[in-house]
């Protein structure tokens, strides 16, 4: 026997001399079972290991003064380019301005040609379009009306839309811009019979302040003066022979805020309980239709901001830093390390006609409809003070790996042991009494 | 040898199998052959005392798989609203004929909710029996009343599958005038913000020839339900059973609340197969039956809320009355209650119980060191014996 050394004293793993020691057909079955257990436990370990889910919180939304994008895409069947007019406004009723806008106008065939694009323009918000091929010294009439505030030549009105803002400016109605000069040089009323039975589409994204606030389509010019906003809707109204415009629309798309990558879509929506943390814009494919032309459809929107941060991501530095000019439409809210700031929006529909009426139709007598408004599609929008993060986070860390190999490997095996302890010494008692 | 391997008697037939043999390699699990084994008391009395153990333990492990996890989940309402039930119950101490109830919200929509509603015509005393408290209540009555209490989604369910009709109203006793109005019933307005407001005839809506006596206002009122969403009655919310009174002619009780819509559930999972884009359950009737899938009895679609409460006197040319200023949180909370599933379990009473064993014998292993080494030291401290001692006393 090799001499007992300190270490050997204090050995505590008794190991049984391989004389003294009995192995049986039962045990190397359990030890065989244990070790593919083992091994199936180990490997799910790893995959929990390996797994990253995603953790929500919701915290009081602290920032300041901040922007917010809104992305749509929006098709009125029933009402031409020409005729549709974009506001955003917000809770004073102030039309905001300086709202930095990517939006095109798409003038769309009629419906019942297919409604495909014609062509696609620029929108301008609350501008004039630009003049082109004019003696520099032209100054054209108002016809009565007070040149617009933001003519190209002060005290002047030299294109039909300058003239257009000067009467919606006191509020006239224009009409189809007979006899007045401007409006026949560039044809105004031949397009705009034209184009009576087009539709239109509104894609691309505008920037606002982070307020509470509505932005609305709405035929005609419009005008605001203090608490009034109004729109000429002499045009909408009169229509022309065999088209009624009406406000039907479809909402292909509107989202607050930049988009998720679908990869991380996938991701915070695979966990989670009943909807995931981050959904699906509710107002996607809402396809609204009237026959009426006085009627008017409200959405009510209630904004929350939204966060997502990526693993092992730290705050560097903040997108706000960055003013906001600089950054291009479309990328903000897009911060480093792919770390996301959107939003995510619960909504309410309501719509009426402008005669008042009641909600008879929907099985609700006793509410009655407001009288008088403007016909159009109005988004209402407010801001939650609540905000919700989506950070990313290993399920375990390595040490919990371990831990939890350990874990499994000890119990595998002490209950293995134990039950083949129990199978050896019943068959010995079995044995025992076939013997006896 | 011997010619025994020719008949077939070798050791092939007579040893083991080999593939019996190999498989017996593979026993990894060291037995002992009982005559090298010694069995003692103190190792019987272990034994036991670890049996018990691990049977508490696989006991308390079973007990907390039962009563299973409650999370609490926020999250944004989805789908598109379009109504918003309101379950009111109420009695205002003014005749009926001579109340309005009303809504106005933000959509310019008015409700007249007085044609939806039950008017019944009663007595003020009849009320006000069944502990009712005032908003508000001290902090004592609140940790009574269980405000602190972990919420079980149980008790919800259960109350939620209780009846779901309003009380009938106690028969005025004869000889008696009803001087009090109960107004009760489920309105459907829109899901914005909104004010419903009670208001005497004559005042607050321009009506011609009606107006009341000054005289003959009292708008103390006892609400016995208000809640928002699918109604039932036997969920308690912040104004049921709330009583408020005042003496002053001209009084306008305001309350704003703050609506959330929340699920309680035991099915998460089915929760998951809600349509995105059909309106929520929570809004009421009209949400909850608008839904193409049926949902089991094991959730509850409804509306918690916040409320706080602004009451004055107001000078005669102002409304007097009751308002109800509500408004809708875009976050939605669910309360799920999860269990672990069965292998989870199974893993976790494995761990416990072998946790336990091995625990057990190093605390016996180190035990039997222990007396060991006492042993030893004692036998080297009174050592007289033969080889080891011990033998004086027994000697002769």
């Amino acid at each position: 026997m090799p001499a007992k050394s300190r270490f050997t004293k204090l050995d505590a793993f008794t190991k049984t001399v391989e004389d003294a020691r009995i192995r049986t057909t039962s045990g190397g079955i359990v030890t065989l079972t244990s070790l593919l257990l083992i091994l199936y436990l180990v490997w799910g370990e790893y995959a929990d290991y390996r797994r990253i889910i995603v953790h929500p919180e919701l915290i009081v939304d602290k920032g300041r003064g901040e922007k917010m994008e809104i992305h749509m895409n929006i098709s009125f069947p029933r009402v031409p380019c020409e005729l549709l007019t974009l506001d955003v406004m917000d809770v004073s009723g102030e039309v905001q301005t300086g709202v930095m806008h990517g939006v095109n106008k798409v003038r769309l065939r009629p419906h019942g040609e297919g409604g495909g694009q014609i062509e696609s323009n620029a929108l301008e918000l609350g501008g004039s379009d630009a003049a082109v091929h004019l003696d520099p010294g032209y100054c054209g009439e108002c016809f009565g009306a007070p040149s617009p505030a933001n003519a190209i030549k002060a005290g002047c009105c030299n294109t039909c839309a300058e003239v257009r803002d000067a009467y919606a400016s006191v509020s006239w109605s224009f009409g189809r811009g007979e006899n007045v000069e401007q409006c026949e040089r560039e044809h105004y009323s031949e397009h705009l019979d034209e184009q009576r039975r087009e539709g239109c589409r509104i894609e691309g994204g505008i920037r606002v302040n982070k307020v509470v606030g509505n932005f609305h389509f709405a035929p005609g010019k419009s005008f605001s003066n203090g608490n009034m906003h109004v729109h000429d809707l002499e045009n909408y109204f009169t229509g022309a022979e065999g088209t009624e415009h009406t406000f039907s629309h479809t909402v292909h798309h509107l989202r607050f805020g930049p988009e998720l990558p679908d990869d991380v879509i996938k991701r915070v929506g695979a966990k989670g309980m009943q909807w995931s943390n981050h959904h699906l814009n509710p107002l996607d494919g809402t396809e609204q239709k009237t026959d009426e032309k006085a009627y008017n459809f409200m959405y009510f929107v209630k904004v929350v901001s939204t966060a997502y941060l990526p693993l092992g991501w730290e705050r560097t530095g903040s997108i706000l830093d960055i003013p906001h000019e600089l950054i291009e439409l479309g990328g903000y809210g897009k911060g480093e390390a792919g770390s996301i700031e959107t939003h995510q929006y619960s909504v309410t529909s309501h719509k009426r006609s402008l005669q008042g009426g009641d909600g008879g139709d929907d099985g609700h007598k006793e509410r009655l409809h407001a009288r008088g408004g403007i016909p159009g599609v109005f988004f209402s929008y407010d801001i939650s003070p609540m905000k919700v993060i989506n950070r990313e986070a290993r399920s375990k860390s390595f040490s919990g790996f371990l831990v939890g190999i350990c874990a499994v490997v000890g119990g595998t095996l002490t209950v293995a042991a134990a039950v083949d302890r129990a199978v050896y010494e019943g068959a010995q008692r079995v044995r025992k009494m076939h013997s006896s | 040898m011997n010619g025994f391997a020719d008949h077939g008697l070798d050791n092939d037939n007579f040893g083991e199998n080999k593939a019996v043999s190999a498989v017996k390699a593979f026993d990894a699990f060291p037995k002992t052959k009982p005559s090298y084994q010694q069995q003692t008391n103190t190792g019987g009395v272990w034994t036991v005392v670890l049996i018990c153990a691990s049977l508490w333990l696989a006991g308390t492990e079973l007990q907390r798989w039962w009563h299973g996890q409650t999370t609490h989940e926020f999250s944004v309402e989805q789908g598109v609203g379009h109504d918003l039930q309101i379950n009111l119950d109420v009695v205002i101490a003014m005749k009926c004929e001579d109340l309005h109830v009303n809504v106005q919200d933000a959509s310019g929509d008015r409700i007249l909710a007085g044609q939806t509603l039950h008017k019944d015509p009663t007595t003020w005393t009849q009320w006000g029996s069944r502990g009712q408290h005032a908003l508000g209540a001290k902090k004592e009555e609140r940790l009574e009343a269980g405000e602190y209490q972990e919420e079980d989604v149980h008790d919800y369910l259960g109350a939620a599958r209780k009846s779901k009709k309003y009380h009938k109203t106690p028969k005025v006793s004869r000889g008696r005038e009803p001087d009090s109005c109960r107004i009760y019933g489920s309105m459907h307005g829109n899901k914005v913000q909104g004010d419903f407001h009670i208001t005497a005839r004559g005042h607050g809506y321009m009506e011609f020839g009606q107006h009341l006596d000054h005289n003959s206002f009292n708008f103390s009122h006892h609400i016995n339900e208000l809640s928002f969403g699918p109604f039932y009655p036997s969920l308690i919310n912040p104004l049921d059973n709330t009583l408020a009174t005042t003496d002053a002619r001209f009084y306008k009780f305001q309350y704003y609340l703050s609506v959330v819509p929340t699920i309680y559930t035991t099915d998460a999972k089915a929760l998951r197969k809600i349509d995105k884009f059909h309106e929520s359950p929570s809004s009421g009737s009209d949400g909850l039956e608008q839904h193409p899938h049926r949902y089991s009895k094991n959730t509850v679609f409804t509306n918690q809320y916040a409320v706080t409460e602004q009451s004055h006197p107001v000078p005669e040319n102002n409304v007097p009355g009751v308002f109800v200023k509500f408004d809708i949180e875009p976050i939605q909370l669910t309360i799920a209650e999860e269990w672990s599933s069965l292998p989870s379990l199974f893993i976790r009473l494995v761990n416990v119980i072998s946790g336990v064993l091995v625990a057990g014998g190093w605390l016996f292993q180190i035990s039997e060191w222990a007396k060991d080494f006492r042993g030893r030291r004692r036998r080297r401290t009174d050592s007289v014996g033969v080889l080891h001692g011990g033998m004086a006393g027994k000697k002769g």
